[in-house]
């Protein structure tokens, strides 16, 4: 338990580094390290599948297609880092504030045991559940990957030219 | 169900909304009007004597589209019929130089509309429908009048409209008591509340008919408004219809009777209009005006018959209202002829006319008999059947009435004189007689006048009697000749007192015009004339006067109340409204942060 | 029958994009007209319910699990309509070809999800058809590629990104109490846990994320700058529909059918309600660009719709459908004005016009008719159902809550004349002398829904019983 409290306290901290650096390199790897901790914490509470996603995709992947792309814009200067960094901390001074409550209220009440958990009718996983007895998402899937496309297409061709 | 009903309020209405669309074309107005105004009167009299019933869901709460047909209703219809064939045809001539004409004959077939259908509905909330609609007619006929008529169109307006007000307000309660809005099935005792109902409905119906002190635009109205409206309107419909409805209400919808407070208030009310209009007449110097206060006068006779609670006194009232239709517009109708061929209604302008003028001047004698009650025109049998109710009741309200009959047959002495004998004014030497659709209206209604009154029978048996019914007649009959001897020589004395005071008043002054101005003059008189003139009592001004005290006071609160609408609350609004733009930086983390706060907030109070 | 509403658009959209550029382009708008015209024939002038039992030919290889009940049906009719008006809107104002097959397509896309998140028995569909509806929005809103319509669309997908994470948490949460994401077997595990502070947390998050969606206040911040800078076809879309689906109707289906009305948080609903509708306008009555006025506007009038939910009678909830029904038609029929007045001046800045309603008189006579439903005005369709509302709301009790409804009506009423009084009455302002009427494709919109607009008030009872009133059904 104790070890757990500590994770999630340290996913917190990352996230929280994330938000505020001014440089976009450090706000890349303190996703990864948060993506990571939580990993971690999704092992401890018996989510294996979970954790490899987590880990894989949005501790490995998503972070080193940032790093290419940030890797070809300039770098801010040492002064104007500073600067950017003083005024990110008297904007967003509130997000410690809110992370703090949103803390306390959910210690206040423990979330999960006031529900008898419903006893699984077949043995299924999530899988077979989201995939096999959702056809219609399946067209909606379908739907979203044509958006996306058109996305791509309107948003992003045209800058090529 | 029979819809024929609708037919004497639809063909009116219909044709005189049509009437509107017409503009230019001459005389089309005039013919397609006088064939309407013979359909309805066609109409009026097939229906005649029918009992027939007509409903419609309208409104729902009760409020139903029904109208019904009985020997009163029909009466009142048939009246209306003629008396709207009657102006339509002597419209033909005397309107064709004045202006708006197509408004002018649009109203006067929407006015018979709407008559028809307040005499037809047998629903509190739909004859309230038509009675308003009339509201409107009034407001426009008056106002076509002329340049000034705004402001009299606008004084008759709030008059009507306020009494109306009344009206409306004993509707409801009468609604409230009877719990049910059909006419027919009401049937309500004069308690508290129900005297309150009745006063509050009494209202409605005398000031309709012109009663005091509901009258004071009708003399504005007569200088203003187009002639054949006077003849119309006050004279005649509304005069039909105000007593109708007074009738309805202290007969059928009220067990009104000799016993109630409500009876010596409305004889009062009947007297005290009887001999103030009569006064007021007597001193006017011009034909329409003084016809006009006897128009208020005449209402007197009717209200006090009606009061009366006594079957000769109701009879008497209700053959008066006929009867005066008859006479009244006969008189104005006189007068429009007058008007048209000498141009002018001022007495000092006119004089002489008799000569060239000799029908006109033998209807206005039979009218003006009629008036003053001379036997054995029409006017004298109904005076004498009021006079047998109200000596039934006390001596003081005859002594009322007999005396505004002295000073009626003073003042037609004086007006006959002043305008058709005497020496002819040199502007009217080449004056003539007027158009035969002019006369024809004015002879039927005089020769009717004689009718009425020498085969009294006839209008008694078949439309005033049925009205009241076996159980409240007791098996009298009031026809023929009047059976109080001492009535009778009264009557007589009267006239001849006010023969002899013309005859005294002429000799002293040298002209008919000033044959009474020693009434005029007199001591205590002369002051109160003064003012009374300068409209010192009338209840509009003084009220007016009253509002205009109340208005300035109210400025002073308006302005406080003015700023809080103006200032405040626009100030208010303004004031939230920026701060609420401000807040919307256009800053994507802020709106963020509103959301999770909002979260929060809603969360907290789910699991609390 | 019901899985064509979805399966054919899709199948249009592969049509489309098959063959050469060349040949679909022209047609294209063809199609995407019509499909929403013969979906509005189907569920005007056919009982939907029979669809039901006509049987599906792909029943024995996919489950699909539709179902159409009287909301669905009034929610499909307003589809039909306004992505109908949106094709027409976006072929007369959109430039370029390219543009315009890009923008069908799309709509194409916005059009099935709408379709499906309308007729889908299970939470995750729901959440998976609101995000195909998400998606084709926000590069609908992107596709000028301008500065606005960047920071508008990025607003857009920042707090929907919000709203996703707060549903999906939300939906897990309901399954582990549930076991399954169908609506029925939440709706079971909802009641049978009415004390559970789990299940009014995952309850509360998906409101909350729907209030996102929705556009209510203090959760609306993304509204007004998507809703500007959008073009206009794709403001007339935002506006008219893609949020009353994904927000307001999934909030309504999510209390009435899978909360259930006892379990929701009603005082919430009802506050909220009210606040946006006083925020909203008040808001709206500090604008001077058209079509963020117009942004306001819709706040404010969805929350009447979230306030007659809140109060959760049959005839509120009736109310609420109508003047959902009603906001389609008037708020669409708004922002096509808004539409023809900036194609013909090339700005919305209420300052900078004046007097326009003397050269283009049909833009401002259907304004009027609009402005006037808007703000309830007999005889409209607007003032029906918002009378509705005060009665159920006056009958239930909530005496305040209906005096603020009316008030904040009169206020309403401020915004739009003083915007007519800017906009279209007045002196015409100068140098727009030349200044000419919207082309016909952009007026026959207008004019097509400003008579409904009017038919719908005059044929109220007749709308009200065929349409809204079985509404109530859904609540048993």
């Amino acid at each position: 338990m104790a070890i757990n409290f500590i994770l999630v306290v340290a996913l917190l901290l990352a996230a929280l580094w994330t938000v505020m650096t001014a440089r976009l390199i450090r706000s890349a790897f303190g996703l990864a390290l948060t993506s990571a901790v939580l990993a971690i914490l999704l092992f401890r509470l018996d989510s294996p599948m979970a954790a490899v996603f987590e880990l894989s995709v949005c501790a490995g992947l998503i972070p080193v297609i940032f790093v290419t792309t940030i890797s070809l814009t300039h770098r801010l200067s040492q002064d104007a880092f500073q600067i950017r960094q003083k005024e990110r901390w008297g904007k967003y001074w509130y997000l410690l504030v809110i992370v703090v409550l949103v803390g306390v209220l959910l210690s206040r009440r423990a979330l999960l045991p006031d529900v008898p958990l419903p006893v699984v009718t077949h043995p299924t996983d999530v899988r077979i559940v989201m995939w096999n007895m959702h056809h219609v998402d399946l067209l909606g899937q379908v739907a979203v990957i044509l958006a996306g496309v058109f996305g791509v297409v309107i948003l992003f061709k045209e800058v090529k030219k | 169900m029979d819809n024929i009903l609708l037919l004497p309020i639809l063909v009116p209405a219909v044709s005189g909304i049509l009437m509107l669309l017409i503009r230019k074309t001459r005389g089309i107005k005039e013919i397609a009007t006088f064939f309407v105004a013979t359909a309805n009167l066609l109409i009026a009299v097939m229906l005649f004597r029918k009992e027939l019933d007509f409903t419609l869901p309208w409104a729902g709460f009760g409020m139903e589209f029904s109208l019904r047909l009985y020997h009163f209703s029909s009466f009142i219809l048939l009246a209306t019929g003629f008396f709207g064939f009657l102006i339509a045809l002597y419209c033909t001539t005397f309107m064709r130089e004045k202006g708006a004409l197509n408004q002018f004959y649009s109203y006067l077939l929407i006015s018979i509309a709407l008559v028809n259908g307040a005499v037809l509905s047998d629903n509190l909330v739909l004859m309230l429908f038509f009675w308003e609609g009339l509201l409107v007619t009034l407001f426009g006929m008056i106002f076509i009048g002329g340049k000034d008529s705004f402001r009299t169109a606008t004084k008759a307006f709030i008059i009507v409209g306020i009494s109306d007000l009344c009206m409306m307000v004993g509707i409801g309660i009468t609604a409230h008591l009877a719990g049910t809005l059909t006419i027919s099935k009401i049937n309500l005792p004069v308690d508290a509340l129900g005297s309150v109902a009745f006063v509050l409905l009494m209202i409605g119906a005398i000031s309709k008919a012109g009663a005091m002190p509901f009258h004071s635009w009708i003399p504005d109205a007569a200088k203003d408004a187009p002639l054949p409206f006077m003849a119309f309107l006050p004279a005649a419909l509304e005069k039909l219809l105000g007593i109708y409805f007074l009738a309805r209400i202290s007969l059928d919808m009220f067990k009104l009777d000799a016993s109630s407070w409500l009876s010596p208030l409305l004889m009062i009310i009947g007297c005290i209009t009887i001999l103030l209009a009569v006064m007021m007449a007597l001193i006017q110097k011009d034909y329409k005006k003084l016809l006009s206060y006897h128009a208020i006068s005449q209402v007197g006779y009717m209200i006090l018959g009606i009061g009366t609670c006594v079957p000769v006194g109701i009879v008497g009232g209700l053959f008066h209202m006929i009867n005066h239709a008859l006479y009244k517009c006969c008189l104005f109708l006189s007068g429009g002829s007058v008007e048209k061929q000498a141009g002018t209604t001022d007495l000092e302008k006119l004089g002489g006319l008799g000569i060239k003028m000799p029908v006109t001047f033998g209807c206005f004698i039979v009218a003006a008999a009629s008036i003053s009650g001379v036997p054995p025109f029409n006017g004298f049998f109904s005076k004498e059947l009021i006079y047998d109710g109200a000596l039934e009741r006390g001596w003081i309200f005859y002594a009322m009435a007999v005396a505004g009959s002295f000073f009626t047959a003073a003042s037609f002495l004086k007006l006959g004189h002043a305008a058709f004998l005497g020496k002819i004014n040199d502007a009217n030497k080449s004056v003539k007689e007027a158009s035969w659709p002019m006369l024809i209206p004015m002879v039927m209604i005089a020769s009717l006048c004689v009718l009425f009154g020498l085969y009294n029978a006839l209008p008694l048996n078949n439309l005033i009697q049925p009205i009241l019914g076996e159980h409240r007649l007791e098996g009298h009959n009031f026809s023929g000749m009047p059976t109080n001897a001492f009535l009778v020589i009264m009557t007589v004395l009267v006239l001849a007192a006010a023969l002899l005071n013309h005859y005294l008043g002429f000799k002293k002054q040298g002209s008919g015009i000033k044959a009474v101005d020693h009434i005029h003059y007199a001591p205590v008189l002369h002051p109160i004339y003064d003012r009374a003139e300068k409209r010192f009592f009338d209840p509009f001004d003084i009220g007016m006067r009253v509002a205009g005290w109340a208005a300035k006071m109210i400025w002073y609160v308006d302005r406080v109340i003015d700023w809080l609408y103006d200032g405040f609350s626009v100030g208010m609004t303004y004031a939230l409204s920026i701060g609420i733009r401000r807040a919307h930086t256009g800053n994507y983390s802020v709106y963020i942060i509103w959301s999770l706060v909002g979260l929060m907030v809603i969360i907290f109070l789910a699991v609390r | 029958m019901l899985p064509l509403f979805i399966l054919v658009p899709l199948f249009c959209l592969i049509l489309l994009n098959v063959p050469p550029k060349a040949i679909v382009k022209r047609p294209a708008f063809w199609l995407v007209a019509a499909l929403p015209l013969v979906q509005v024939f189907l569920t005007a002038f056919h009982p939907v319910a029979v669809w039901d039992e006509i049987r599906n030919p792909f029943n024995s290889y996919f489950i699909f699990n539709l179902s159409v009940d009287a909301l669905s049906t009034v929610l499909l009719l307003s589809i039909g309509i306004v992505v109908f008006i949106a094709a027409l809107v976006g072929r007369y104002t959109l430039s370029g070809e390219t543009q315009r097959f890009n923008f069908f397509n799309l709509l194409l896309v916005a059009f099935l999800g709408m379709n499906a998140t309308v007729m889908v028995q299970d939470i995750f569909a729901l959440y998976v058809f609101i995000e195909v509806t998400a998606v084709a929005s926000f590069i609908l809103i992107a596709m000028q590629k301008d500065k606005p319509a960047l920071e508008g669309a990025f607003k857009y997908i920042i707090l929907s990104v919000v709203a996703t994470v707060l549903m999906l948490s939300s939906i897990a949460l309901i399954v582990m109490a549930a076991g399954d994401t169908s609506f029925a077997a939440v709706s079971s595990a909802i009641r049978a846990y009415p004390a559970s502070v789990l299940v009014k947390v995952a309850v509360n998050l998906f409101l909350c994320g729907l209030f996102i969606k929705a556009g209510i206040v203090p959760f609306h911040g993304w509204l007004p700058d998507a809703y500007s800078a959008a073009p206009s076809s794709v403001s007339v879309l935002l506006a008219g529909i893609i949020t009353k689906v994904s927000g307001v109707y999934v909030l309504i289906r999510m209390v009435v059918t899978v909360f259930g009305i006892e379990q929701s948080p009603q005082a919430v609903l009802m506050f909220v309600g009210a606040l946006s509708i006083v925020a909203g306008a008040l808001a709206a009555i500090g604008q001077s660009d058209f079509k963020r006025m117009l942004a306001y506007s819709s706040v404010s009038q969805v929350g009447y719709i979230i306030l007659g939910l809140g109060c959760g009678t049959p005839l509120a909830l009736a109310g609420a459908v109508f003047h959902l029904f009603n906001h389609a038609l008037f708020k669409t029929l708004l922002f096509v004005n808004a539409a023809a007045v900036q194609e013909k001046l090339g700005t919305v800045d209420m300052n900078k016009m004046s007097g326009l309603s003397v050269k283009m008189p049909v833009t401002g006579a259907t304004s009027v008719v609009a402005l006037l439903s808007t703000a309830g005005i007999p005889p409209l369709s607007g003032f029906w159902s918002k009378l509705i509302i005060a009665m159920a709301l006056w009958q239930s009790g909530q005496y305040a809550y209906t005096i603020i409804a009316v008030l904040a009506s009169v206020l309403t009423l401020a915004y739009f004349l003083s915007m007519q009084r800017r906009v279209f009455f007045g002196k015409l302002q100068e140098g727009l002398e030349n200044l000419t009427e919207a082309r016909l494709g952009l007026i026959l919109p207008a004019i097509i829904l400003a008579v409904v607009t009017v038919g719908v008030g005059l044929a109220f009872p007749i709308v009200l019983d065929k349409l809204i009133l079985p509404v109530q059904n859904i609540l048993k």
